[in-house]
């Protein structure tokens, strides 16, 4: 394919705008599947993806389209992750493009989320196409959203694409202003390789798989490659492109996006943003944009069961071979036992680990909070990153602490400004800007401690907004604040895994909301329990959880020892779904308390 | 061989408001069908039994309430019994409502081999009696026990209940009082438990159960457990008391791994290590029993762990606990080596007393017997 007839774009919309269902469209119209292979929504293959209507793993499609002046085209889809987690993996995916089509709710209208991905399209120089979608809708506005894009973005949006993807609308329009409004690669065919690393994948048969843009050059089976950022040096087994299930073509020419394989056993080799190069004669230097993984939510994992340490760790180390942002060491806790610190880039993408190892690999997990990284200046002059907050020195020793802080992005319509403000004022954020899309929608911009985002923030915002409100946040800085580490104690005993920092000025009402909240969870055992919350050997909060008085001596009706044995196991299963610490018997949901008070 | 029968008679003239178990009011036009093919199945199975391990030593007739059969039926199956599976029972119980039983019933059970009573009285309060659905009142059960011991019957048993809806302590107080008063042999004491799909689970429902507070029904517990000892009827399994001979066999043979022929609608047998249960649905068994079709299921796989984890929950209920020989000469294989963790966990909690015996519940642990029992069971 000569080059003039490639193009490579993306779509950027918001959930549930129809980034999916558009795709599906698209993949239909060109024929690349017919309707009876399509499942209902092709890109989205994971069943949590599906589930949460949601893109965790980008996908690529190659679609083959003749065009009006009746030439073959070869348009590339690459699709990205849709959560404000993966900024940085939608960022490679963009700048692995030319365009994007920009698709907006036609009753909805512009999203928080959307624009963060706009913004970060127009600074790699795509050319952005807008579609406005769902036209069919009877509350469908497109004047008013043309009016917004144009508003938000600064966008021309008059020659806009009016579609409904769920009818069919306006499919060929949005194919041919791809191929007329998008321009092709351009790049030196001969020049030394240079692929851009966009996402990859491990296949147990291939190993790992990546999905590349090839900047110059070009790529053949039997090359002899090198990874410029790791530095990993492989040779060329299969090259390919996905259509959407992956095909053999031999070679990925300058302006191509496909697939390349090559004996690559571990994911973190391949790292996304990295620049594919000769391992012989290698490109001067890499592809601008590279960053390494960095986590932002750590927490603990650990296993109900202690024997399952090592089954958990298989788990994560499997789980680590498709995820190259997952990281975890060994911790160990005096309440939990051997577990393990997770870092992840954000609260969706710590859900999703959680929820697939429980699923995928039937293990019974406890999760501490998350935590962010604080850095502590301690009065020795040393620095400290802390993401356990049981790891905090004791007061004495600190000089002061720094905590990360975003710049959160609520859109809103502004009948919720003041909710909006009041909730963001009370989670010690601070008001830097607000700024009218259009006559009802109101962008506000607040800088924000994150450890207060990953509380409960975009919770409290979607109740207080009707569910109007979208975020986006991306990390700003470190600042100092005074924090300060509350302790809980069971029945005396300080229980690590339930300590948390918080600012002083909320400690002693977060301190008696969260002996309150673990009162209500922790069951009623033998004996009273005590709960304590205290910072430092002060004791700030105390409930008490009453001993359960006895046994009920139930008849063991006419030999019935079947039913017995079935009132015995599920007891035995409800106390394996707890952790001993100490003598008490502590709940998994105990660890996660701090999430659910209010 | 050491075996029991059990036979189970799954009518009531009203169901009470706590029970679930498997027996229906109303279908009294069942009873004659019903003891035909109980009959037919003592000829058969309890005749088989008998040809192999000989006389059982005890028999138990439990319902529902058996005594809600008309007396020629309840004739009818005592002679069957006598027949097909054995006359001069050690221990043969039958249990009884108070308010279902004359002298001429208790008469004609005690002339045809039945030896043991054992009434539903649950308390002696006329009001509480009502408000749980019992279909006597405290003279009729008095009565009725004074008729069986004028009948001969010299082993009675009595069920009491604590923890009734707005049941008092001076209320149970009473009621024990009454119940030491009459010189039976044997009281068993139940904690009310709100059973699904029970009329009190209803109630609690809609709020309207209005049950004994925890440190309440504990309080009653503790008096019950002290009391009753002082009295001369000592404990011997979690909610069985007696006086010193006077321990039911059959009860007994369950916590013990003694096997049992279940006979009737519902009834469970545990046969050869293998656990089963009939069909409880009263049509189903009578049309089984007459095509000759297979009316037990199997209830468990009879894995050797489960067969380790019944031994030890069920032999834990009784005072002398689970024997070290016996588990060893059952399983090959040390109580200590499978159970040794446990143990000393429990003991640790005061709820169990470990030796080279074996281990037993202390009096805490009798408080809290599922902790313990649940943690025999193996992961």
């Amino acid at each position: 394919m000569q080059n003039k007839n490639i193009r490579n774009f993306s779509i950027i919309a918001h959930i549930d705008h129809g980034k999916s269902t558009i795709a599906d469209r698209l993949i239909e119209y060109t024929g690349t599947l017919t309707q009876r292979e399509m499942e209902a929504q092709v890109l989205d293959n994971m069943d949590l993806e599906r589930e949460r209507g949601i893109t965790i793993k980008a996908q690529t499609v190659r679609l083959d389209y003749k065009g009006k002046d009746g030439e073959m085209y070869q348009l590339n889809l690459i699709d990205t992750p849709g959560h404000v987690d993966f900024t940085y993996e939608v960022s490679r995916s963009l700048a692995a493009c030319e365009g994007a089509l920009l698709v907006v709710d036609a009753a909805q209208g512009v999203e928080a989320q959307t624009l963060a991905n706009v913004y970060m399209a127009l600074e790699n120089d795509l050319e952005i196409v807008p579609v406005i979608n769902k036209i069919d809708l009877p509350s469908a506005d497109p004047d008013r959203v043309k009016e917004e894009i144009e508003n938000s973005i600064g966008l021309d949006a008059t020659d806009a694409v009016l579609a409904s993807a769920k009818t069919g609308i306006g499919i060929e329009e949005i194919l041919d202003a791809i191929v007329e409004r998008i321009p092709a690669p351009e790049g030196d065919e001969n020049a030394p390789l240079q692929a851009l690393i966009f996402d990859s994948f491990f296949d147990s048969y291939k190993g790992v798989i990546a999905h590349v843009r090839v900047k110059q050059g070009k790529i053949k089976k039997g090359m002899r490659l090198k990874m410029m950022a790791t530095g990993k040096t492989f040779e060329v087994t299969d090259v390919g492109c996905f259509k959407p299930q992956p095909v053999d073509v031999g070679e990925l020419n300058m302006g191509e996006v496909g697939f390349v394989a090559g004996s690559l056993k571990d994911v973190r080799d391949v790292r996304v943003g990295d620049t594919i190069t000769f391992a012989d004669k290698p490109a001067a230097e890499p592809l601008p944009g590279y960053r390494g993984v960095t986590p932002m939510v750590y927490c603990g994992l650990y296993p109900v069961e202690s024997s399952d340490y090592d089954n958990l760790k298989d788990a994560l180390e499997k789980m680590q071979i498709n995820d190259a942002a997952l990281v975890f060491e060994p911790e160990t806790s005096v309440a939990l036992g051997f577990g393990f610190r997770c870092g992840f880039l954000g609260l969706l993408h710590m859900d999703v680990i959680q929820e697939r190892l429980e699923r995928e690999y039937h293990l019974k997990l406890i999760t501490t909070a998350p935590s962010v990284i604080y850095h502590v200046f301690k009065t020795d002059g040393s620095v400290l990153n802390v993401s356990n907050p049981a790891e905090l020195p004791p007061q004495t020793e600190i000089e002061h602490i720094e905590e990360p802080f975003v710049k959160a992005t609520v859109i809103v319509p502004n009948d919720f400004v003041g909710a909006v403000m009041e909730i963001s004022q009370d989670k010690r954020g601070v008001f830097k800007n607000m700024d009218y899309l259009d006559t009802n929608r109101v962008m506000i911009t607040y800088h924000i401690p994150l450890n207060e985002i990953i509380f409960d923030y975009f919770d409290r915002l979607k109740s207080a907004t009707k569910g109007y409100a979208s975020l986006d946040y991306e990390l700003a800085d470190y600042q100092e604040s005074k924090l300060v580490k509350v302790d809980i104690l069971l029945n005396g005993d300080p229980v690590d895994a339930l300590s948390t920092i918080v600012h002083k000025d909320r400690a002693q009402s977060r301190g008696r909301q969260l002996a309150s909240k673990l009162k209500e969870i922790i069951p009623q055992q033998m004996f009273e329990i005590p709960i304590q919350a205290a910072i430092g050997s002060k004791v700030i909060a105390r409930e008490n959880v009453r001993a359960r008085r006895k046994d009920v001596l139930a008849k063991c009706y006419g030999g019935d020892i079947s039913r017995k044995r079935k009132l015995l196991e599920k007891q035995k299963e409800g106390k394996k779904r707890m952790k001993a610490v100490g003598s008490v018997e502590v709940p998994q949901e105990a660890f996660m308390a701090i999430l659910k008070i209010d | 061989m050491q075996w029991g029968v059990y036979i189970h008679i799954p009518f009531c003239r009203q169901k009470c408001f706590y029970c679930d178990f498997p027996s229906y009011a109303g279908r009294e036009n069942l009873m004659e069908a019903y003891v035909e093919a109980l009959c037919q199945q003592i000829k058969i199975q309890g005749f088989s039994y008998r040809q192999k391990w000989g006389r059982p030593a005890t028999v138990y007739i439990g319902g529902g309430t058996p005594t809600a059969l008309p007396l020629e039926n309840m004739a009818q199956i005592l002679q069957t019994v006598e027949n097909f599976i054995g006359a001069e029972i050690a221990e043969f119980t039958v249990e009884c409502n108070p308010g279902t039983v004359d002298a001429q019933y208790l008469q004609m059970l005690k002339a045809n081999g039945v030896n043991r009573l054992s009434f539903g009285v649950q308390s002696f309060d006329d009001g509480l009696l009502r408000r749980i659905g019992r279909i006597h009142n405290s003279a009729e059960a008095l009565e009725a026990i004074r008729l069986a011991q004028e009948a001969g019957f010299a082993n009675i048993s009595l069920d009491l209940i604590y923890g009734l809806p707005e049941q008092t302590m001076e209320q149970l107080q009473a009621s024990v009082g009454q119940a030491l008063n009459l010189g039976v042999q044997h009281i068993s004491i139940y904690g009310l438990q709100v059973e699904e799909g029970t009329v009190f689970a209803r109630q609690q429902e809609l709020g309207k159960l209005d049950l004994p507070a925890e440190e309440e029904a504990e309080a009653m517990y503790d008096y019950m457990t002290n009391v009753l000892p002082q009295h001369g009827y000592l404990r011997y399994e979690v909610s069985n008391f007696a006086q010193r001979g006077y321990e039911s066999c059959h009860n007994r043979s369950y916590w013990h791994d003694v096997p049992y022929l279940g006979l009737g609608a519902a009834a469970h047998s545990y046969l050869e290590g293998k656990r089963y249960a009939a069909v409880a649905d009263i049509q189903e068994y009578i049309a089984g029993i007459k095509a000759g079709d297979e009316i037990w299921k199997l209830e468990e796989e009879p894995t050797r762990q489960h067969a380790m984890e019944e031994f030890a929950f069920l032999a834990l209920r009784t005072v002398e606990g689970l024997a070290a020989r016996d588990f060893a000469q059952k399983f090959q294989v040390s109580l200590q080596e499978i159970y040794g963790e446990t143990m000393a966990k429990l003991a640790q909690q005061g709820l169990l007393q470990v030796d080279d015996n074996g281990c037993r519940l202390t009096n805490q642990g009798f408080k809290y017997g599922n902790v313990v029992f649940a943690e025999f069971i193996l992961d």
